[in-house]
């Protein structure tokens, strides 16, 4: 029973929930409560799997033991295994893969930028700002970049980057690019990475409307564009509108939805808790009793 | 690193940088001698061994290092990192646009602009 309810709800948690959390648009109007309840997804979506796998082990070797019943036990535990092994592999593949490129960038970043009270400026003309994240992280921008913005709307981009690396966001996306890695053929771990990515723009530009306001975000957006900023082949971008246009729209949103951001913590609370109370704990319980 | 810049793909010796630092500002030659040692360890910098010391060059010229740059930093070297798609080595502020993105822009810029006048 243990097992049958663990494993539905880790296919709930890996395939429906995050297909439709990707879909209700309106939650990215609560990008931190979002961002939680995404989180608490996954590492339920995780645990529930790796659950699942280990009560089919305990049920067959609790009571009467025989070779069949090892024998039995060795097949679910040896699949929690591979989850577990790939998840452990996934992870160290794209933890040294990501800290080694950030390592050398940084080197060459120190190298040739320019350090102004620990904004790094390189020289050269194409606009381009972001931030090389990590412990020792570093927020760069090009002196077109510089040259291109008005002070106000230079610091709105300097508060997004800050934002990021403050927030340590790549921690975030590091985990669902592990996942997504982990297990690409599960479709909805590259919608819910991209998802993630998005929800990590829009904190780091509430961030900056918070201390730069909308105006000075959206017209430092538009300067950086039009001084030449990579421009995307058409039809690159879905036909439900592209990020940036999803990020202009949140901008103009002045609201704090605090009814929906109760919601979404009260549901990233309960699919952490209500399975560990419902079904592990008397699981638990049983094979103490 | 200038002045290795500045020799161009010659190969100099500490002692010759360090001449060539010591012009301008009092600097150690050990002083020299760590950094171009801890460059080398970062593939910033080539060195060869001849006789009993190092000598040194760039691996690339200025301009070229800034390309690399440049290049990661507008998220090209997604594709070399193994598909890693657009994952978070770099976090860039704005990625690209298309010609639908500057028109949304526009109008909230207008739209922005019409609320701060109410």
């Amino acid at each position: 029973m243990t097992t049958l309810v663990l494993a539905a709800l880790a296919v709930l948690l890996a395939g429906p929930v995050p297909w439709l959390m990707t879909r209700l648009h309106g939650f990215r109007r609560t990008p931190r409560a979002a961002m939680v309840l995404w989180q608490a997804v996954a590492l339920a979506g995780v645990l529930s799997a790796l659950g699942a796998g280990l009560s089919l082990v305990t049920v067959q070797l609790v009571g009467e033991q025989s070779v069949r019943s090892y024998a039995l036990s060795a097949i679910p535990l040896s699949l929690t295994g591979l989850v577990l092994a790939r998840l452990l592999l996934s992870g160290h593949r794209v933890g040294t893969g990501l800290r080694q490129l950030r390592r050398r960038h940084r080197h060459l970043v120190d190298l040739l930028a320019e350090d102004h009270d620990g904004v790094h400026v390189l020289e050269h003309e194409a606009p381009t700002a972001y931030c090389v994240p990590g412990l020792r992280s570093r927020v760069v921008v090009s002196s077109g970049t510089v040259s291109s913005l008005t002070d106000r709307q230079l610091a709105a981009v300097l508060s997004h980057e800050q934002a990021h690396v403050r927030a340590r966001h790549d921690l975030v996306l590091e985990g669902f690019t592990v996942l997504q890695e982990a297990f690409p053929r599960v479709v909805t771990s590259k919608q819910a990475l991209a998802e993630v990515q998005l929800l990590v723009e829009v904190l780091a530009d509430r961030a900056a409307r918070r201390r730069q306001g909308a105006h000075a975000l959206v017209s430092a957006f538009s300067a950086l564009l039009d001084g030449g900023l990579v421009q995307a082949p058409e039809g690159a971008v879905a036909a439900t509108g592209s990020d940036l246009q999803v990020r202009i729209g949140l901008l103009l949103d002045d609201h704090r939805h605090r009814v929906q951001a109760g919601v979404l913590l009260l549901l990233a609370a309960g699919v952490l808790v209500l399975p560990t109370l419902l079904v592990v704990l008397p699981w638990l319980q049983g094979l103490a009793g | 690193m200038e002045s290795l810049w500045d020799a161009g793909d010659a190969w100099r010796t500490v002692r010759e940088v360090h001449d060539v630092l010591a012009r301008d500002r009092d600097i150690a030659y050990t002083t020299v001698m760590t950094v171009l040692d801890r460059m080398a360890r970062k593939d910033l910098v080539e060195r060869e061994r001849e006789g009993r010391a190092w000598r040194y060059r760039p691996s690339q010229s200025r301009g070229a290092m800034t390309a690399e740059v440049m290049r990661q930093a507008l998220g090209e070297f997604a594709e070399e990192a193994n598909a890693r798609d657009r994952a978070a080595a770099l976090v860039a502020f704005v990625g690209e646009a298309t010609d639908a993105d500057r028109q949304a822009l526009r109008d909230a810029l207008a739209a922005l602009e019409r609320r701060s006048r109410a």
